[in-house]
């Protein structure tokens, strides 16, 4: 079945055809297009460190939007994640205050966040609520709690000078920051573990077919579980970062968040019916979102009409998933058809 | 299209198909397929699974566009301008899944999207549930639905009111011609022969009827014509009054028939009594509130012991508490002598159980995921390097290997398990089951909705299984398919065991067929717990 590629145009083809049946390539084809508009029609785009801070204002959005990805596929959603991400920004900033060490403010809110996360699957898979109450109900706790917590006044005075590394605002090694490090770890760790762990496969496996799933010996309720653990840890890496790069943590601090996340990881291919979905997708979606929102402040566009942008951009991106979906059923049937002409 | 009975003139059709093609990624669902259908002619439509039948008329109701080729009404081009425009011109369709809103009341349903409207303010915005009553009921009498269950909701139905709401959905609108998907499926054998009657009584209305039916014999004495279908051709169009289901099986797969339907040439693989044989499976008193009552059952090794009843006798609920789906209320089982903890369905496949659910669709496939996932997911352990992280060239390996073992036809392991056809997504499931090594495999109702020949192969499958020692369960509505594969048939009925029935193998060998049928079909009906 699988003939060797005989002469330079069939290289060509068959890259062609790899390009074509690739599910990010909506994705990719719209970061294409706004950076071209970029490129064209703004050359301050190029100017000073816009670009740089342009990756750095993703990378929070980018590191929840992983995790949605993940719920999404074993067929949930999380509204809880923006929520989830402020609280445990301030619990890391309220531990650093009372002279802890930066590594057990860290632990701190990641094991907020994993509890957060843990009690999200419990509320899904133990009391049966639908995935969009339960997450709702942990966003209106989470955000309750910072209130009460810090009574409406922004948690301050807790940065150190590590902490100005960790936040990105002073670079790690060359112009790498840390949350640039951190983003591509958990993205590569988290695209190793959807398609080379067992667990991964079940992610796509319960979100393809609950029932059925359950049916071949799947623990369904413990695989949607971890699913909301794995969100609920990047809330809480991304919170620890945003709480370093914000200087200070406001009891609002993760208003509009979860949008953003789960713009993204559609954007980037992610189905809400779950069963689809890709690390590297959210990881571009993330970038999309914050190349169009660039693109529109440097062309002083008002930044209240960021929200109608995103709003439009999803639009698109679906539209644009969709069309290389056709383009993927198209190439597979003239491979399909070439292959049987070969064999005939 | 050799081999033709006598072809109408094309002024005297009513649908006419010609030369209509179609691609799907990457397969040939219609080649050039043909079809003519006579004023008020029940013609039906045969082929395996994955024949184009189901393309063909989705085509012809407008939901799918061919790729080449048209469908005449009449006489005249239809425009494949969807299903709304097929309606209109006069196709109705019946779908296999009952296509009716389960929360809107029966007249709701006929009408939707057509309803009668009266004007409010000038503007006609009310539904005139009256003058809709009025049109119909009188046709809805005809096929049994009162006026009184006009007004309830469709949920509260079974299945044969179910499919009699459809067809008095299709038939207000004056259909020219109607096309049946299956319609007999879900239906006990008395409701099949009240459709039959509603059938010949829409035949005398001038209704041409496009049939489509796997089930051979519920042609004869009602279709007036068959055309048959393969590999997306037209086979041929026969008079059902000059063929016999041995023909049309040669025409449907080439082959002739083997081991359909309780024909004389079945064989018997495996007769040595195996109640001798070391048990596998010891199950006592399970029970699960009212719906399964004190069940026992033992189940040797190599022994194939089927379960029989009726629908609700709780078949399908007993092996559910075998596989930790439900939980029992009391109850205990053994497998090779050690006690199992029945807490979820990944215990059970952990401890040696493995199911091939019923309702494929539902229960069985993945979509999504590729057949070689869906073969691999019950123990991905074995497809892992290390234990651990998965390995996509054993995963492959392994897909291959049950794909030579099983002949599941497909060009492409790596491609979504949604695009095979019936059967062979069943293939790929027992070959999940199988890469489980069970020591006990549960088969609830496998060969449901899959063709002829394809069955077949399951039944072999079956057998094959039980000869090289393992223990199974089986599940099966066709209480042919339960003898020729059990050695032993349990009878249930409201969810107790009222009845056994051993060394089926041997009866069958000495004639007497008919004689345990009827037993296993009085004690399904009658029967009587001790």
């Amino acid at each position: 079945m699988t003939s060797k590629p005989r002469s330079a145009t069939e290289t060509i083809r068959n890259l062609w055809e790899r390009l074509l049946v690739d599910p990010t390539l909506g994705v990719i084809s719209l970061l294409l297009i706004f950076a071209l508009i970029a490129a064209f029609a703004l050359p301050v785009f190029y100017a000073g460190n816009n670009i740089y801070n342009l990756v750095g204002s993703s990378i929070t959005v980018m590191i929840l939007s992983i995790g949605m990805t993940v719920v999404l596929i074993s067929g949930g959603i999380d509204l809880s994640v923006g929520a989830v991400m402020a609280l445990c920004a301030g619990v890391a900033a309220t531990v650093l205050k009372m002279g802890a060490p930066l590594f057990v403010a860290f632990v701190c809110a990641i094991l907020v966040g994993i509890a957060a996360g843990l009690l999200n699957g419990l509320l899904v898979t133990r009391v049966g609520l639908p995935d969009f109450i339960a997450t709702l109900a942990m966003l209106g706790f989470a955000s309750g709690v910072l209130y009460i917590a810090t009574q409406g006044v922004p948690i301050i005075g807790y940065m150190t000078s590590e902490y100005y590394i960790v936040g990105g605002l002073d670079p790690l090694v060359g112009p790498v920051t840390f949350p640039i490090l951190v983003a591509v770890v958990l993205a590569l760790i988290v695209g190793w573990v959807l398609s080379r762990t067992k667990l991964g496969t079940h992610f796509f496996a319960v979100g393809s077919n609950a029932v059925a799933s359950r049916q071949s010996g799947i623990p369904v309720r413990w695989v949607k579980t971890q699913a909301y653990m794995l969100s609920g840890t990047c809330a809480a890496v991304a919170g620890i970062i945003l709480a370093g790069r914000n200087n200070n943590v406001p009891a609002d601090l993760g208003t509009g968040y979860e949008i953003q996340a789960i713009s993204a990881a559609i954007i980037g291919g992610a189905s809400l019916m779950g069963g689809r979905g890709r690390v590297l997708g959210a990881v571009l979606g993330a970038l999309t979102l914050a190349l169009a929102i660039n693109i529109i402040n440097l062309a002083g566009v008002p930044s209240s009409f960021q929200k109608i942008v995103i709003g439009v951009i999803l639009i698109l991106a679906v539209i644009a998933n969709y069309l290389s979906e056709l383009a993927r059923g198209a190439t597979q049937r003239r491979r399909a058809k070439r292959l049987s002409s070969i064999d005939a | 299209m050799t081999d033709r009975a006598e072809t109408p003139s094309a002024q005297s059709l009513v649908l006419e198909a010609r030369g209509v093609t179609k691609h799907y990624e990457g397969v040939t669902a219609l080649d050039h397929a043909t079809l003519a259908v006579g004023p008020g002619e029940v013609h039906a439509l045969l082929g395996g699974n994955g024949a184009g039948k189901s393309t063909l008329i989705s085509i012809i109701s407008g939901v799918t566009k061919p790729d080449s080729g048209k469908i005449l009404l009449g006489g005249e081009v239809m425009p494949a301008s969807g299903p709304l425009a097929a309606i209109s011109a006069g196709i109705s369709t019946i779908y296999q899944e009952l296509s009716l809103v389960p929360a809107l009341s029966v007249l709701d349903n006929i009408f939707l999207g057509r309803e009668i409207k009266r004007k409010t303010l000038g503007l006609p915005l009310t539904s005139d549930r009256r003058s809709m009553e009025l049109a119909v009921r009188d046709l809805a009498a005809d096929f049994g639905v009162t006026a009184n269950e006009l007004h309830t909701p469709v949920s509260e139905f079974g299945a044969l009111k179910k499919r009699s709401i459809e067809i008095v959905k299709a038939l207000a609108f004056d259909p020219k011609v109607l096309i049946l998907d299956e319609p007999t499926s879900g239906l006990e054998d008395a409701e099949r022969q009240v459709l039959f009657g509603y059938m010949r009584s829409m035949r005398e209305r001038g209704v041409s009827l496009v049939w489509v039916t796997h089930h051979l014999e519920e042609l004869f004495g009602l279709a007036d014509k068959a055309t048959v279908f393969k590999d997306g051709r037209t086979v041929a169009t026969v008079a059902t009054e000059s063929t016999s289901i041995d023909k049309l099986i040669t025409l449907m797969f080439g082959a002739d028939r083997e081991e359909f339907g309780g024909g004389d040439t079945r064989k018997i693989a495996h007769l040595q009594p195996s109640s001798e044989r070391p048990v596998i499976l010891r199950a006592r008193n399970l029970t699960r509130g009212s719906v399964v009552r004190d069940i026992s059952l033992d189940v040797h090794e190599g022994e194939i012991v089927g379960l029989a009843g009726l629908a609700g006798a709780g078949r399908t609920e007993v092996v559910r508490t075998l596989m930790g789906l439900d939980a029992l209320t009391s109850g205990s089982v053994e497998l090779n002598g050690r006690r199992l903890s029945l807490r979820n369905s990944t215990a059970a496949y952990r401890a040696g159980l493995a199911m091939l659910p019923e309702d494929r669709k539902q229960l069985g496939i993945l979509a999504d995921l590729s057949t070689a996932q869906n073969i691999s997911i019950s123990r991905l352990s074995t497809v892992t390097a290390a234990g651990f992280w998965m390995s996509r060239r054993k995963e492959l390996a392994l897909a291959e290997s049950y794909r030579g073992q099983l002949g599941i036809k497909t060009p492409d392991v790596n491609a979504r398990i949604g695009n095979l056809s019936g059967g062979n997504q069943q293939k790929a499931i027992v070959a999940r089951c199988l890469n489980t090594s069970p020591k006990l495999l549960i088969f609830d109702e496998p060969t449901q909705g899959i063709d002829v020949s394809a069955k077949v192969e399951v039944h072999a499958l079956v057998r094959d299984y039980a000869a090289n020692g393992g223990a199974a369960i089986l599940i099966a509505s066709e209480i042919e398919e339960l003898l020729e594969l059990s050695h032993r048939v349990l009878v249930l009925k409201k969810g107790q065991i009222v009845g056994e029935v051993r060394n089926i193998p041997a009866a069958i060998e000495a004639g007497e067929f008919a004689r345990i049928k009827s037993e296993v079909l009085t004690l399904s009906a009658a029967g009587q717990a001790s």
